[in-house]
């Protein structure tokens, strides 16, 4: 691609990131601890200030955690929007979110520590979105798409039964509050190594989305269409459904379960860099972090109790939603 | 350049039980730079027989030898909300191997596509917005600027008003004045006559031949069990 081009193509996604980055540190600015943003640089490189280590120490791996988890999120939604040209498809349309959910819950029942948890909660979504993507393999309907979304709610239901299982065996008392608080979501529990190592199949996810770009887009159109167009549409199809996959797993092994960002981030996104995968998926991921980290300082501002980012970002996420649709309803 | 070569092929759609719905066998060579109509009553086979062309069914028995092959659907039938210049440079989409974006000599093979047929001024324009007969011509420049020798069009002429009808027809035209093989399924009478030869698709036969031969009024009462009074390649009006 001709560089000129390619840089302008990039320019939105690039922007939002800044935009992002920008707030993240105006969020380490503020607060308890707070260091000036060319403090916590020299902390980054191991040469600030004891207070900036601290807090670098103390805030990095939850500021992390949310940038990470938000961006994810958005990105595999973008992702399956673009392939599902549905403007309602979300991260856990495979049953990805239920799947992790389960496996952490199963985990926790057993008394597993934290890296055990994420470790189970990783593998169980990744479990179920293989399963949903097995079964849509085995059926022979024309066009793949209808295949998928049904045996996505189907091993979304499953997991879904499986952890209702799993809430009515745990022990009422230390248990089920432990299981529950984890179902709700936060960006605190992950340690500064568990962010970073989530932060591989995120990477790997994203890059993969982003390497497809424009055949995401003649995905968009249809089996037919991208066989018409030479593109083995199946092949690609699975891989980007497996890097979107791979994205939420780790999403929801690091927070827990936090939705609507997945739904909102790529509608958000859309309004200002169109319907582009090249674009979109970029922007979303920026908005996504952005979005992460905004939930995650409301979580704090109310009082000193916590209040889990997955009620919050149901909370604002659904009527920010509601506005957005009004918004390019109304533009179009 | 390579012609389609047609061996006992029998397009179809199998149940389980191995009757469904089978086409008669066809056995045809057809060259590049033609348009062939296809012609026959709903129901008889016309879009099983075109994806069974472009690859996208498997045929029932037979054996289809096709240059590479591109398969469209009646016009409205595909949604994108991309514009029609990015909807149209992604015919190119299959030459890239790594790259993930689209290059400027993407985007300017699809402006010189869409400014031969006379719709550079829609290039910017989101392609959902546009009418169906504005989305046909997208696609046709979309089939200019893919290197599918074989061109298989699901009713194009359909839903048009005449003023698209004929954009479209002209359209058409140029895909084959390229060299590539068009073969395109149609109700459109006059668009047959125009044709280079006329598939006529009956319920369990088919006949290849001259526009004139295939649209006789005798045949068209076979094919259709309507009479019409004249045929369109004797100057005479269809009814």
């Amino acid at each position: 691609m001709g560089l000129v081009s390619g840089l302008k193509a990039a320019l939105p996604g690039v922007g939002l990131a800044l935009v992002a980055l920008a707030a993240a540190m105006f969020v380490m600015s503020t607060g308890p601890l707070a260091s000036p943003p060319a403090a916590l640089f020299a902390a980054l490189f191991g040469r600030g200030s004891p207070d900036a280590e601290l807090a670098l120490a103390l805030r990095g791996p939850r500021l992390l955690t949310a940038l990470t988890c938000g961006a994810a999120l958005a990105g595999a939604g973008a992702g399956f929007q673009i392939l599902f040209r549905n403007p309602l498809a979300a991260p856990d349309l495979l049953g990805v979110s239920s799947g992790a959910g389960l496996g952490a819950a199963v985990a926790l029942l057993a008394g597993a520590g934290a890296a055990l948890v994420q470790g189970a909660a990783f593998a169980g979504g990744l479990v179920v979105g293989g399963l949903a993507l097995g079964c849509a393999a085995l059926t022979r309907s024309g066009d793949g798409r209808l295949a998928l979304i049904l045996c996505g709610v189907v091993a979304g239901a499953l997991a879904s039964a499986g952890l209702g299982l799993v809430v009515i065996v745990a022990e009422p008392y230390s248990q089920l509050p432990a299981i529950t608080y984890w179902l709700l979501g936060s960006f605190t529990r992950a340690t500064l190594a568990e962010a970073l190592f989530a932060l591989t199949p995120v990477v790997l996810g994203a890059a993969t989305l982003l390497w497809l770009g424009f055949r995401l887009d003649v995905l968009s159109l249809g089996d037919e269409q991208a066989r018409s167009l030479g593109l083995p549409a199946r092949r690609l199809r699975l891989v980007a459904l497996a890097a979107a996959a791979l994205m939420t797993s780790a999403a929801v092994a690091l927070a827990g379960v936090v939705g609507w960002i997945g739904l909102l981030a790529p509608h958000a996104a859309r309004l200002i860099v169109g319907e582009r995968a090249g674009q979109l998926i970029p922007a979303s991921m920026a908005i996504g972090a952005l979005f992460a980290l905004v939930i995650d300082r409301l979580a704090t501002a109310f009082g000193p109790a916590e209040i889990p980012v997955g009620l919050l970002s149901a909370a604002i996420g659904a009527p920010a939603f509601l506005l957005l649709f009004v918004l390019s309803s109304r533009r179009s | 350049m390579s012609d389609l070569l047609l061996e006992g092929l029998v397009a179809g759609r199998p149940d389980r039980r191995g009757k469904g719905f089978r086409l008669p066998p066809l056995d045809q060579t057809i060259s590049p730079g033609e348009i062939v109509a296809l012609i026959g009553p709903n129901g008889a086979g016309k879009t099983t027989l075109l994806k069974t062309l472009a690859g996208l069914l498997v045929p029932l028995s037979g054996s289809v030898a096709r240059p590479r092959a591109a398969y469209l659907p009646p016009p409205g039938a595909v949604g994108a909300g991309f514009s029609a210049l990015h909807v149209t440079a992604l015919g190119r989409a299959h030459l890239h191997r790594w790259s993930s974006g689209l290059t400027p000599a993407d985007l300017g093979a699809a402006r010189a596509a869409l400014d031969r047929l006379d719709v550079g001024d829609l290039a910017d324009r989101p392609f959902d917005r546009l009418s169906s007969g504005q989305q046909q011509l997208i696609l046709i420049a979309r089939l200019l600027v893919q290197d599918a020798r074989l061109c298989l069009l699901d009713e194009p002429l359909a839903l048009l008003d005449p003023a698209h009808a004929q954009a479209v027809e002209a359209a058409i035209r140029s895909l084959a004045d390229e060299g590539r093989i068009v073969i395109a399924s149609t109700h459109h009478l006059p668009f047959a006559a125009r044709a280079d030869r006329v598939l006529a698709l009956g319920p369990d036969w088919a006949e290849m031949s001259t526009p004139c031969n295939a649209l006789a009024p005798d045949r068209i009462r076979a094919l259709f069990g309507v009479e019409v009074d004249g045929c369109p390649c004797c100057g005479q009006a269809l009814s």
